[in-house]
Order: C-alpha cells, then sequence, then structure tokens
C-alpha cells in the first residue's frame, strides 16, 4: 500500500505531508506524557519486528500479495501516540532507505498507514470489552488496513478529479480495487495481530497491565 | 522485561523472518501488492523515483535477508532512540 512518486496530485501530497507532520508532532508530545522508560525497548522491539514483517508479502489469491502493516498491533501494544511514531519511523526508513514509497508520498504514507491505521485500531480495540479482546484485535487489525485502503482509493480518486487524469486513477477503478484487495489482506492482518498478541499474552503478560501508555 | 528476554525476542523474530523470507520466495516474490495491482488495472505505469533510494530489498534470498537484518538493526536502533529523547524531553 505504499504510495510511490509522481502517482498523487502534487497539491494532495502537500495536504498528505501537513497532517501527517501535525499528527507525528502530536504523538510526540503526547508520547512524551505517557511513554514509561521501562517500555523505551518494547517500543524498539516492535518497531524492527513490524519492519520485518513488513517485507514478507503473503499470496491473497489471484497473483496478489499482501503484508502486515502492523498498525493494530503496535496500537494495542503501545497505545495510539507510540504506535504512530513507530509506523512513522518505519516508514521513513523504507522510503529513504529502500524505495519502498515515494519520499514526496511519505505524508499521505504516513497518513494512511501510521494515522488512519493506528486511530481506526485504537477506537476499535479501546471500545472492546476484556472477554472480546482476541476478537477485538482481529477486527482491529481488518479495519485498520481497510481504512488505510479506503483513504488511499479516495486519494487516487480525488488526484484524478482534481489534475483532469494527469495523476491518480479514476475513483471507480480505485474504490473497488483497493477495498476488494484489502478486504483479504486484512482478514490475513487481523489474523496475524490476534496470534501475535494471544502469544504475547502468554509469554509477556505484564507489557499489557502498564497503565502508562496503553492505548493512550 | 529482562534483557535474556528481549535478546531471546530479537534472535526469535530473526529466525521467523529466515524462515518467513523463504516462503515469500517460494511462493509470492513475483507478484504486486493490493495497490500495485490496482494501478496494473488502471493502466497506470509506476514512474521514475523522485529520489533514488541507496538500498533495495534485493531480488534473491541472501540481498533480502540482509536488508531485512540492515532495517530491523536500524528500526531497533532509532526506536529506541526517539524513545529515549522523548523521556529525555519530559524530565527536563
Amino acid at each position: 500500500m505504499h504510495i510511490p512518486d509522481g502517482l498523487m496530485w502534487p497539491a494532495l501530497l502537500g495536504i498528505g505531508w501537513i497532517i501527517s507532520v501535525g499528527a507525528v508532532w502530536y504523538a510526540l508530545r503526547k508520547t512524551r506524557l505517557t511513554l514509561a522508560r521501562e517500555r523505551i525497548p518494547l517500543m524498539a522491539l516492535l518497531g524492527a519486528g513490524i519492519f520485518v514483517a513488513q517485507m514478507l508479502n503473503f499470496p491473497i489469491g489471484g497473483g496478489t500479495t499482501g503484508h502486515l502493516v502492523g498498525a493494530a498491533l503496535a496500537t494495542i501494544v503501545l497505545g495510539f501516540a507510540p504506535a504512530v511514531l513507530v509506523l512513522a519511523l518505519i516508514l521513513i526508513v523504507q522510503a529513504l532507505l529502500f524505495g519502498d514509497g515515494g519520499v514526496t508520498a511519505l505524508g499521505l504514507n504516513m497518513l494512511n498507514m501510521a494515522v488512519i491505521g493506528c486511530g481506526v485500531a485504537r477506537a476499535i480495540y479501546g471500545r472492546s470489552s476484556d472477554s472480546g479482546k482476541h476478537l477485538a484485535a482481529i477486527v482491529a487489525g481488518w479495519a485498520a488496513v481497510l481504512a488505510g485502503a479506503l483513504a488511499c482509493a479516495v486519494e487516487l480518486g480525488a488526484s484524478y478529479w482534481a489534475s483532469g487524469g494527469s495523476y491518480g486513477i479514476p475513483m471507480a477503478i480505485a474504490l473497488p480495487s483497493m477495498l476488494g484487495y484489502h478486504a483479504l489482506i486484512g482478514v490475513g492482518e487481523g489474523l496475524l495481530t490476534s496470534g501475535i498478541i494471544l502469544y504475547l499474552h502468554q509469554v509477556l503478560p505484564e507489557i499489557f497491565a502498564s497503565p502508562r501508555g496503553q492505548l493512550a | 522485561m529482562k534483557t535474556t528476554r528481549y535478546i531471546a525476542a530479537l534472535v526469535g523474530i530473526i529466525i521467523l523472518f529466515a524462515i518467513g523470507l523463504e516462503l515469500f520466495f517460494l511462493f509470492s516474490a513475483g507478484y504486486g501488492d493490493g495497490l500495485e495491482k490496482t494501478l496494473e488495472k488502471a493502466g497506470v505505469e509506476e514512474g521514475e523515483p523522485f529520489f533514488r533510494a541507496p538500498l533495495d530489498y534485493g531480488d534473491d534470498y541472501a540481498s533480502a535477508f540482509l536488508a531485512g537484518i540492515v532495517g530491523f538493526t536500524l528500526l531497533f536502533i532509532l526506536a529506541y532512540a526517539v524513545g529515549r529523547f522523548v523521556i529525555a524531553r519530559r524530565a527536563a
């Protein structure tokens, strides 16, 4: 779901930068207030783990692949604000060091995968009951991917419309295609997220017990 | 969490990555992701990047594994540094 350079209408790229820089600034300020010192290694471990997980594309049929985005996983374990920072760092390293996602599109990629992805995951998981946490993790993972894909599709359609066809693609193609593929990719994301959360609950239950930073 | 558990977790992730990468090259290395397939449907080809990144994920197992280890290490250091910086700003 990493948007390359040259695909989106330049003004939309600027809007993406403004929103995501604002969101990362908010996340930094919020993390400063809520992150417990002992959770910093966990934040680093998740960042590194999600980076390598994003490299492992799995087939979803029809010659298409998807990979774990990790927004829901990071949000459930770290809380919203640190999760946005971790996802933003991953996207910055991917764009600047590995050419995965365009540098000019970094703002929109951070908006779609970090800000919207973590926000949706936080909204769903944060409202779940204790008995429904594992189902909520699946739904949060699925919805975070789908929401990011929906945002990307709208950006593609809006770019096409605003530029008179010079950028983006028609909404009639972007919306059903992006949502169709990512509804399937999201199932993988939801199952992986829930599986990892279940595993972490077994081996490191204390990381979920800390009230500081949790879903901040 | 004790340091030994962190080291075990880091080693565990690297082992899972090594296995997952093998499966990736067996089953899905040649396929595009959801956005790439959508662009393909619309007949749009990816243009030249605005900025040429110094590395890529590589086309074979060894280079992709190396890229993964470089990114893994860098992300761990960066996220740790950002966490420490944020805490330091709180203390200041």
